[in-house]
C-alpha cells in the first residue's frame, strides 16, 4: 500500500511539475513582454519629461510632416519670432532650438551610433533650464566649427575634448570638440548621439538657413502657469506658428514614440506571448487528459463510495485551479527574467533600448495572472469533465491503466446502461466524429516510424508500437508542437517570399555594377556630394544618388524618394508604364502604379506636395512605374526637392563602371572615394541584391528566438507525456527489463518514441504552415510580396531540428524510465 | 561479454548437475528495528533437467529466493550462481544480458508487452539481443504450447490462460539454461493451470529444459520432480516426486 502511495506521489509530483512548467513558461513570457513594454514606456516617459523639464512652452510651426516609420517633422520658423516671443509679458527666457541629424565620425573614421536610434545634431542652448544636457567636461561651443558631443557618443567614437573630427549633416563639416555633455547624469538620451553647434553653426550646417530656427523654447516667469503662458504667446505668433505647453510637448513625444515604435513592439511581443500561451494550453490539456485517464479508476472509486459527479469534477478543477494559480504567480516572477532576457536580445541584435529599472505594473500583473489561470482552467476543463463522467462500476472492473480510450468509450457506454445512455451517447459522439482524424494520425505516425525497426531492431519496433498504440494521445502530445512549428513555418515561408521579392525587385531594378549604402536601418545620411565625387572617378561611367525623406503628397504624410530621374533611369529600371523618367522636370513627380490606383491619379494629374520646409507646390505626374522595391511609391526630382529640404541626403548611390573596368578595380577606386565621406559600405551588384532582403533575415532571427519559447513549451509537453506514459507502463517496462532489455535499450526506446512524436508534430506544422504562408503571401501582395518562395533547405532544417528536439524531449523521461527498479516495476499493480 | 562467454551452454550441463544455486544466501529488507530477514542462510541447488517447486507460506521468502537466483534482486550476504557465474560479480548490464541469454521468466500475470504480437512477444528476448531465433526450436516450442494459429494476435485478444502460454513459450524461446516461474498459475482457473503446468512438464521431459517454479498450490507442486519448502526465510524441508497429498501433509506438519 505504501508503495502504491509512493508511486502515486511520484506520479503526482511529475504530473504537477509538467503542467506547472507549461503554465509557468507561458505566463512568464507574457508577463515578461508586458513588463518590457511597461518598462520602456516608463523609461521613455521619464526621458521626455527630463528633456522638457525646464521648458514651459514651445513655439513651433503648426505644419506637421511625418511618416509612418519616423518621428514627426515640422518646417522651420523665422528667427525673427524670437524677439517677438521674448517681448511677451510673463516670458522669463527664450532660446532658439535647432534640431536635425548629423553623423559623428569616430576617431577610426567610422560613423558613431545608428542602427535605429537617431543621430541628432542641433544647437547648444546656454540656458541650463531649457537644455537637458550638462557640460561634463570642456566648455560650450563659441565658434561655428566648435561642437559639444554627448558622453556616450564620445566614448563610442573614442573622441576627446580637443579632438578634431567630422560631422556629416550630411555634408562633411570639420569640427573641433570643445565639450562633452551628459544627459542629466546619464551618458546620453538613451543610445542616441547628439552633436551641438552654436546656434549660428547649427543654422549654417544643420538647418542651412541663417534666418530660421526649428522652434523656440520658452521659460515662464515664476507664478505663470504653462497654460497661461501659451495663452499669452498665441496672439504674438503669426500664421502657421503655434505654441504648446511643455507638458503637451512631453505627451506628444510619448505618443509619438508609442505610435512609431512602442505599440508595434508591444503588439509583436504580445502576439508571440499569445502563441506561447496557446502552445502551453495544448500541453496543459494533454497532461490533464492523460492524468484523468490514469485516474479513471480512482475517480470511479470515489463515485462508487458516494461522491457526486459534481464533487469529482470539483476536485479535478480544484487541482487545475491550484496548479494554474501557483504557476501563474511564479510565472509573474519569471517574467522579470524574461523581460531582462528580451531586452538583452534586442540589444544583441542592435536595437538599443533605453536603460532603466524594470517596471512591474499592477494592472499588467493582474492581467498576466488572470490569463494564466483562465487558460489553465480552460485547458483542464474537458479532462476534468471526462473524469467526472466515469461510471462508478469502472472501479470494479479490471480496467487497464493504459488509456486505450476507444475501448474506454465502449466500456463506458455498456456500463452506463439505459439511465445515462443519452449522456454517454453525447459523450461518444464527438469521439466517433474524430475517428478519421485519429486514423490519419495513426497511419502518419506509423509511416514516420516505419524505418525504425530496420534502423534500431527490436528497440525501434517497440518504440514504433509505443508511438502508435494510442494515436489520440500521440496526436495531443504532438499538437502543441504542431502549433509552434506551424507558426515557424508560416513565418519562414513569408520571410523567404518577402526576401525573394525584395531580392528579385532589386535584381530586376538595379542594372549598375556597384552601390554605396548608408546601412539597412539608418536614415538617408550620405551627402549628395558623394555621388558627384564618385562620378568624377575615372573608372565610373555614371553615379546617381537616391535619397529620401518625408513629405505630404496629395494631403497624405509619407515617405518619398528623391533622385535625379534622368541619371537614375540609366542605372535603375523602374518598369515605367507611362510617361518618362528621363524627361521628368522639377515641377513633376513620378508615382508607382499602386499609388496611382490608390488616389486615382494618372499621367498629367496634379498632385499637391508639402515639402519639409513647409513650402507647398502643385506637381504633375510625369511618370508611372511598376517597380517599388527601389524607388518606393513616390519619386521626386532632386532639383525640386533640394531647395526645400534642409538636410538633403542619399540612402544609396548607384554606380555604373566604364566599359572594361573590372568590378574589383572599380570597387577599390570607389572605396577610396567613400573613405573621405565616413566610409560607407560599397557593395557589388550581387551584394546589393542580397542585402535588399537582409533586413528580413535579421527580423526573422529575432522572430525565431521569440518562437523558440513556444517550441520549448511544446517539447516540455512531449517530455511530460512520455513521463506519464512511462509511469503508466511501469509494469511493462519491468517485464522488458526482466527478459533482457538493457538500460540503454530502454532509454533508446523512450527516446525514439519522443523522436517519432516530435517528427509527427514538426511534420504537421510544416504541412499546415506552408499553405498558411501561401495565404499570407497572397494577402500581402499589396505590400510588395509578389513571389511565393518555399525555402526547402530551411524547412528541412526545421524538420531535422524537430527530430533532434525529440531526442532532447525524450532524454529525461528515458533516464527516469531506465532508473526503474525491475522487481518493483513488475510488482506494480 | 567475457563473463558470459565462460558460461557453459545450457544443453551441455549434464543432467543432475546444478544449473543454478545459492550458497548461504541471506537477504535483509530494510534496516534497524524494522529489518526483515527474507532469506536467512539458505543453500539450495537446482539440478539440470528437473522441474523444481519452491513452496512456502506468504512471507516465507520463496519469491525473494527466486528473484535473487534469477538476477532480478541482489543478496545481502552469500552468493547466487547461474552455471558457475557468481551473480554478485556482474554489472547491471551483464546481469541483463545474462537474463536475456540464459534465463527464461514466467510471472504471475501481465507477462506480455501489449503492443507486440504473440510471435513478437515470444521472440522478444532474442530480438533484443539482435539474435536470429533457432527456427526448429521455435517451431517445437510454439507447437508444444499450441499457439500456431494465434501468432499474429495481440495479447489483449487472448484469454488469461492463452496469455500465460505465450509467456511460457517466450521463456523457452531463447533455449535458456533455466526457466524461473513465479506463481505462473496464480491468476488462472484450474483447466488453464493444468495446461500451463503440462507445458512446463513437457519442456523438462521432451525439450530437456530446467524449470524452477514458486507456488503455494499443492496441486501445482504435484507436477514437479522435487519441492523445496521455505518458512521464515529458511529451507525447512525437501520432497522428491511430490504428490498433492504428500505436499498437503507436509504443509500441515509445518503449520503453514
Amino acid at each position: 500500500m505504501q508503495r502504491i502511495a509512493l508511486n502515486g506521489l511520484w506520479a503526482h509530483k511529475r504530473r504537477l511539475a509538467g503542467t506547472f512548467v507549461a503554465v509557468f513558461l507561458g505566463v512568464a513570457f507574457l508577463s515578461g513582454t508586458l513588463m518590457l513594454g511597461d518598462t520602456l514606456q516608463r523609461n521613455f516617459d521619464n526621458l521626455f519629461a527630463d528633456v522638457n523639464a525646464g521648458t514651459s512652452a514651445v513655439v513651433r510651426s503648426s505644419t506637421k510632416i511625418d511618416n509612418d516609420a519616423g518621428s514627426i517633422q515640422r518646417p522651420p520658423i523665422p528667427a525673427s519670432l524670437l524677439q517677438r516671443v521674448r517681448d511677451v509679458p510673463g516670458v522669463a527666457a527664450v532660446a532658439p532650438s535647432i534640431q536635425g541629424t548629423g553623423t559623428l565620425i569616430g576617431s577610426n573614421g567610422d560613423a558613431v551610433g545608428g542602427n535605429g536610434p537617431p543621430r541628432l545634431a542641433g544647437n547648444w542652448i546656454p540656458d541650463p533650464q531649457l537644455n537637458p544636457y550638462r557640460i561634463a567636461q570642456g566648455r560650450p561651443p563659441r565658434a561655428d566649427d566648435e561642437v559639444v558631443v554627448n558622453k556616450g557618443a564620445a566614448q563610442d567614437g573614442n573622441l576627446h575634448v580637443g579632438d578634431t573630427t567630422t560631422v556629416q549633416t550630411p555634408e562633411p563639416v570639420r569640427v573641433k570638440i570643445v565639450g562633452i555633455a551628459t544627459f542629466g547624469s546619464s551618458a546620453g538620451l538613451g543610445p542616441t548621439t547628439f552633436t551641438a553647434f552654436t546656434t549660428r553653426g547649427a543654422q549654417q550646417h544643420v538647418l542651412k538657413r541663417s534666418d530660421e530656427i526649428s522652434s523656440i523654447s520658452v521659460r515662464a516667469d515664476t507664478g505663470i502657469s504653462q497654460a497661461d503662458l501659451v495663452a499669452r504667446l498665441r496672439p504674438a505668433l503669426g500664421n502657421g506658428v503655434e505654441a504648446v505647453t511643455g507638458e503637451q510637448l512631453t505627451t506628444d513625444s510619448v505618443n509619438d514614440i508609442d505610435s512609431t515604435f512602442l505599440n508595434g513592439l508591444r503588439t509583436v511581443l504580445i502576439a508571440f506571448a499569445a502563441i506561447a500561451m496557446l502552445v502551453g494550453a495544448f500541453s496543459i490539456h494533454n497532461t490533464f487528459a492523460i492524468v484523468a485517464a490514469q485516474r479513471m479508476r480512482e475517480s470511479a472509486l470515489l463515485r462508487a463510495i458516494g461522491a457526486t459527479r459534481r464533487q469529482v469534477l470539483g476536485a479535478a478543477l480544484t487541482e487545475t485551479l491550484t496548479v494554474g494559480a501557483v504557476a501563474s504567480l511564479a510565472g509573474l516572477l519569471g517574467g522579470i527574467a524574461i523581460a531582462s532576457a528580451l531586452k538583452a536580445m534586442f540589444d544583441a541584435f542592435g536595437f538599443a533600448l533605453p536603460a532603466g529599472g524594470l517596471v512591474v505594473n499592477a494592472g499588467s500583473a493582474a492581467i498576466v495572472v488572470g490569463v494564466g489561470i483562465v487558460v489553465t482552467l480552460l485547458a483542464g476543463l474537458a479532462p476534468a469533465r471526462a473524469a467526472a463522467r466515469i461510471a462508478p462500476l469502472a472501479a470494479l472492473r479490471d480496467a487497464g491503466l493504459e488509456g486505450e480510450e476507444g475501448a474506454q468509450g465502449r466500456r463506458r457506454r455498456g456500463g452506463l446502461g439505459s439511465a445515462a445512455g443519452s449522456a454517454a451517447a453525447a459523450a461518444t459522439a464527438p469521439r466517433r466524429r474524430l475517428r478519421p482524424f485519429t486514423a490519419l494520425i495513426g497511419s502518419t505516425t506509423a509511416l514516420i516510424s516505419a524505418p525504425l525497426p530496420r534502423l534500431r531492431g527490436a528497440v525501434g519496433a517497440l518504440a514504433r508500437r509505443n508511438a502508435t498504440r494510442n494515436p489520440r494521445r500521440t496526436a495531443r502530445a504532438a499538437s502543441a508542437l504542431v502549433v509552434g512549428v506551424l507558426v515557424v513555418t508560416a513565418i519562414t515561408v513569408v520571410g523567404a517570399s518577402l526576401k525573394s521579392s525584395l531580392d528579385n525587385s532589386a535584381a530586376r531594378g538595379f542594372h549598375g555594377d556597384l552601390a554605396i549604402t548608408a546601412g539597412q536601418f539608418n536614415d538617408a545620411s550620405l551627402p549628395p556630394a558623394l555621388a558627384q565625387d564618385v562620378a568624377r572617378a575615372p573608372q565610373v561611367a555614371t553615379a546617381v544618388g537616391l535619397g529620401g525623406g518625408s513629405a505630404k503628397v496629395g494631403g497624405e504624410n509619407g515617405k518619398v524618394k528623391v533622385a535625379d530621374p534622368r541619371a537614375l533611369s540609366r542605372l535603375v529600371d523602374l518598369d515605367v508604364r507611362s510617361g518618362s523618367l528621363a524627361t521628368l522636370s522639377s515641377s513633376q513627380l513620378a508615382i508607382s502604379t499602386d499609388e496611382a490606383s490608390d488616389h486615382n491619379w494618372r499621367l498629367g494629374s496634379t498632385v499637391p506636395v508639402v515639402y519639409p520646409d513647409g513650402a507647398r507646390a502643385d506637381r504633375s505626374v510625369g511618370a508611372v512605374y511598376g517597380e517599388t522595391g527601389i524607388a518606393g511609391d513616390v519619386l521626386l526630382p532632386r532639383s525640386g526637392w533640394a531647395p526645400h529640404a534642409g538636410q538633403d541626403a542619399d540612402q544609396t548611390v548607384f554606380v555604373a563602371l566604364r566599359a572594361g573596368v573590372p568590378v574589383v578595380a572599380g570597387r577599390q577606386a570607389i572605396e577610396r572615394v567613400a573613405a573621405r565621406w565616413g566610409g560607407p559600405d560599397v557593395q557589388t551588384r550581387d551584394e546589393f541584391i542580397d542585402a535588399a532582403g537582409q533586413g528580413v533575415e535579421m527580423v526573422l532571427s529575432i522572430v525565431y528566438v521569440l518562437l523558440a519559447l513556444a517550441v520549448l513549451i511544446a517539447l516540455l509537453g512531449i517530455a511530460n507525456t512520455l513521463a506519464l506514459a512511462t509511469y503508466e507502463r511501469t509494469r511493462e517496462l519491468g517485464v522488458l527489463r526482466a527478459v533482457g532489455q538493457t538500460r540503454s535499450q530502454l532509454r533508446a526506446m523512450v527516446r525514439w518514441e519522443a523522436v517519432v512524436i516530435a517528427l509527427l508534430g514538426t511534420l504537421g506544422g510544416l504541412v499546415l504552415g506552408i499553405p498558411l504562408g501561401w495565404v499570407i503571401v497572397q494577402i500581402s501582395s499589396s505590400v510588395g510580396i509578389d513571389t511565393f518562395a518555399v525555402p526547402v533547405v530551411q524547412l528541412l532544417i526545421v524538420l531535422v531540428v524537430g527530430g533532434l528536439a525529440g531526442v532532447l524531449a525524450g532524454m529525461r523521461p528515458a533516464r527516469r524510465a531506465a532508473r526503474l527498479d525491475v522487481l518493483r516495476a513488475i510488482a506494480t499493480e | 561479454m567475457p563473463v558470459l562467454s565462460q558460461l557453459p551452454n545450457g544443453a551441455a550441463t549434464p543432467p543432475g548437475a546444478a544449473v543454478a544455486r545459492v550458497v548461504n544466501a541471506t537477504k535483509v529488507h530494510g534496516g534497524g528495528d524494522t529489518a526483515v530477514r527474507a532469506l536467512d542462510d539458505v543453500t539450495v541447488a537446482f539440478p539440470a533437467g528437473r522441474f523444481t517447486a519452491i513452496m512456502g507460506p506468504s512471507g516465507s521468502g520463496k519469491s525473494t529466493l527466486l528473484h535473487c537466483v534469477a538476477g532480478l534482486d541482489t543478496l545481502t550476504d552469500g552468493e547466487a550462481y547461474v552455471g558457475e557465474v557468481a551473480l554478485s560479480t556482474l554489472t547491471d548490464t551483464q546481469l541483463t544480458l545474462l537474463r536475456r541469454e540464459r534465463i527464461g521468466f514466467v510471472f504471475q500475470s501481465f507477462n506480455l508487452v501489449p503492443t507486440l504480437t504473440v510471435k513478437e512477444n515470444i521472440t522478444l528476448a532474442l530480438d533484443l539481443a539482435g539474435a536470429r531465433p533457432d527456427g526448429d526450436w521455435l517451431d517445437s516450442v510454439i507447437e508444444t504450447v499450441g499457439l500456431r494459429d494465434r501468432l499474429h494476435h495481440r495479447p489483449a485478444e487472448l484469454s488469461g490462460g492463452q496469455q500465460q502460454r505465450v509467456a511460457v513459450a517466450r521463456a523457452l524461446a531463447s533455449r535458456p539454461q533455466i526457466v524461473f516461474a513465479d506463481e505462473p498459475t496464480g491468476n488462472l482457473d484450474s483447466t488453464s493451470s493444468g495446461e500451463i503446468l503440462g507445458f512446463m512438464r513437457g519442456a523438462v521431459d521432451d525439450l530437456g529444459q530446467t524449470v524452477v517454479m514458486v507456488t503455494h498450490d499443492p496441486f501445482a507442486t504435484a507436477w514437479t520432480d522435487a519441492a523445496v519448502f521455505l518458512a521464515d526465510g529458511r529451507v525447512v524441508d525437501e520432497l522428491e516426486a511430490p504428490t498433492a497429498d504428500g505436499v498437503l501433509a507436509r504443509i500441515q506438519r509445518l503449520g503453514g
